[in-house]
């Protein structure tokens, strides 16, 4: 079994973001979460499976030496997987056609690939799925476990709390929401040692540019008028309590 | 034209789309389920896969496809992105027709709204809570289509979640989100729930982390809060949460006064919930005793 895995950064949205009109300017990026979740499922997919966990990073050129692609390559080798590799585009885009379009050629060689279902900076398309669509894969988003009987069994959440059970053909891309084991703790010292150790096949490629989607403007929602309570702890318990007793729930 | 694809498990947002479809001109719905009264032309498939959406999207040539963004919807879009190559935005809370499209996405965690342009064909996912569900409702006119392709991906069983306590139903709901820190705080939004007479719940990565199980989920994935007060303790306020949080009364306690959380909420409160929150049951408790 062949498994890969995707992971990208992207701008961490606890640090905080400067919103221009014309772009968005992070502080800080951090490992997408939702790929983190992909990457502990292809995790438990090898061990399941006994497979070949390849990890691939992609990553815009200027972020290429970013210290959070670093450690999401990092935290996949410290985890287990057995090659490691950075897709570098040469180009920065929004838009998810032309990254799957560039990659393709090298999503060639798995029966299953693992993204997370989407990225928290994505408005133009689902890597994972728009990808299978390219290369004539199979695909399932909405992920939350994958077993092996011979054949592929997926588990999708349907929505409600209800999960639904999928044979699915490979070679597959599976868009993974959350894994089905809580996300392992790697501490910072095996981190530190698998940056040190690890080796990562450095890949660059063209982003082609297909147009048709044209960014106008990006804006902060509208606030609506609420009470917002600010200030000392004391006070703001006081006030929350006052707020319980309008609501008579004391 | 637009043609819309119903969304298969969550048949209420399939109303939202034909509500939005109906806004920018001529359209058909194509549905793999029943429905009795979505108004307009109606195209009943026996299933909806990647194989079928494609031959509809070839046959009717449409200049924009609806999906929503659910379960079935984030499947069959990208695919069909990525097979035909055709501009596609996702996150869609507004979208009118012209010359281009112009659609309005929520992004970055609901914390950026960008708008765009975008040429035609093209395919959009659109967010559930924006088109009332009732401008979609009518009297439909239905057309069966045989189509009939076997896919790769196949439904093999139905899991249904254990049920501790429906937080759906309740009156008061105590949540706690990634804000909380660690684990052992959530016996503080136990005591608090206790106080109040709630239940407690939580975001996704509480119920991920396994400090919660499944059926407390808030959220798309989860369960949807119905009741009369929701408190919100250091949760974000994603789009993927909000859409379960219809209380009447929403509380949320957070850190960063820019959290989307306040956009929904009555009375927001910028603190740390874990200096807040042994304070407040302290008070709660004096008044209890
Ligand atoms: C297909 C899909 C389905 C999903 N379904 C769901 C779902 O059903 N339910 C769900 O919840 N999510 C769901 N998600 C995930 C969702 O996108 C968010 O990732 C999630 O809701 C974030 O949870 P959170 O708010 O607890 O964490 P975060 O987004 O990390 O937010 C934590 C918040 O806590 C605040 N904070 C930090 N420290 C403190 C402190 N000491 N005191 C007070 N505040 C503090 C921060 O300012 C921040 O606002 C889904 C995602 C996808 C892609």
């Amino acid at each position: 079994m062949r498994i890969g895995a995707i992971v990208r950064i992207v701008p961490d949205l606890v640090m905080g973001i400067e919103i221009e009109e014309s772009e968005i300017v992070p502080f800080k990026y951090v490992p997408n979460e939702r790929d983190e979740h992909a990457l502990e499922e292809a995790v438990v997919f090898k061990e399941k499976t006994g497979g070949n966990l390849e990890v691939v990073g992609i990553v815009d050129d200027e972020l290429r030496d970013d210290e959070a692609m670093e450690e999401a390559l990092a935290l996949a080798y410290a985890k287990g997987a057995d090659s490691l590799k950075k897709i570098v585009l040469n180009r920065r885009t929004f838009d998810r056609r032309e990254v799957a379009r560039a990659i393709a050629d090298h999503f060639k060689d798995y029966d299953v690939v693992m993204v997370g279902i989407q990225s928290i900076d994505s408005f133009a398309g689902y890597l994972g799925g728009i990808l299978s669509g390219v290369l004539g894969y199979s695909y399932v988003g909405g992920v939350v476990g994958v077993d092996y009987d011979g054949g592929l069994i997926v588990q999708k959440e349907l929505g409600g709390g209800v999960v639904g059970k999928f044979r699915v053909k490979t070679p597959a891309i599976l868009g993974v929401v959350s894994a089905e084991r809580p996300i392992t703790f790697v501490p910072l010292v095996k981190l530190r040692q698998a940056m040190k150790e690890m080796k990562v096949e450095e890949i660059e490629v063209e982003v082609p540019d297909m147009g048709g989607i044209e960014v106008v403007r990006f804006y902060e929602p509208e606030k609506p008028e609420i009470t917002l309570l600010e200030g000392d702890v004391e006070e703001l318990a006081d006030k929350l309590v006052e707020v319980f007793k309008s609501l008579s729930l004391v | 034209m637009i043609l819309v694809f119903g969304e298969e498990f969550e048949r209420d947002v399939t109303y939202e789309l034909v509500a939005l479809a109906k806004r920018l001109g001529d359209y058909k719905v194509v549905v793999s389920e029943d429905f009795d009264d979505i108004d307009g032309d109606v195209i009943r498939v026996e299933r909806l896969n990647w194989k079928v959406v494609k031959e509809l999207h070839d046959r009717f040539k449409p200049e924009g496809v609806l999906f929503a963004n659910a379960p079935s919807g984030m499947d069959l879009a990208p695919k069909l992105a990525g097979i035909t190559g055709i501009p596609m935005v996702t996150n869609v809370i507004k979208l009118e027709n012209g010359d281009r499209f112009k659609a309005t996405s929520l992004t970055y965690g609901g914390k950026v709204l960008v708008d765009l342009e975008v040429d035609k064909p093209s395919i959009f996912v659109v967010n559930r809570g924006y088109y009332d569900p009732n401008e979609g409702r009518g009297t439909p006119k239905v057309e069966r289509l045989d189509l009939d392709f076997e896919d790769d991906v196949e439904l093999i069983e139905v899991v249904k979640p254990e049920e501790d306590v429906d937080i759906s139903k309740a009156e008061v709901v105590v949540s706690v989100g990634r804000g909380i820190g660690d684990e052992s705080n959530i016996e503080l939004a136990k005591e608090l729930a206790e106080l109040l007479n709630g239940v407690v719940a939580g975001s996704r990565p509480i119920i991920d982390q396994g400090w919660l199980p499944k059926s407390r989920q808030v959220g798309r994935s989860g369960k949807t809060v119905t009741g009369k007060v929701y408190i919100a303790l250091g949760i974000s306020g994603a789009t993927e949460h909000v859409e379960g949080v219809k209380a009447k009364n929403v509380i949320a306690v957070n850190t960063d006064r820019d959290a989307p959380i306040f956009r929904i909420a009555k009375v927001g409160v910028v603190a740390d919930v874990n200096e807040l929150l042994p304070v407040l049951i302290e008070k709660l408790r004096e008044i209890k005793s």
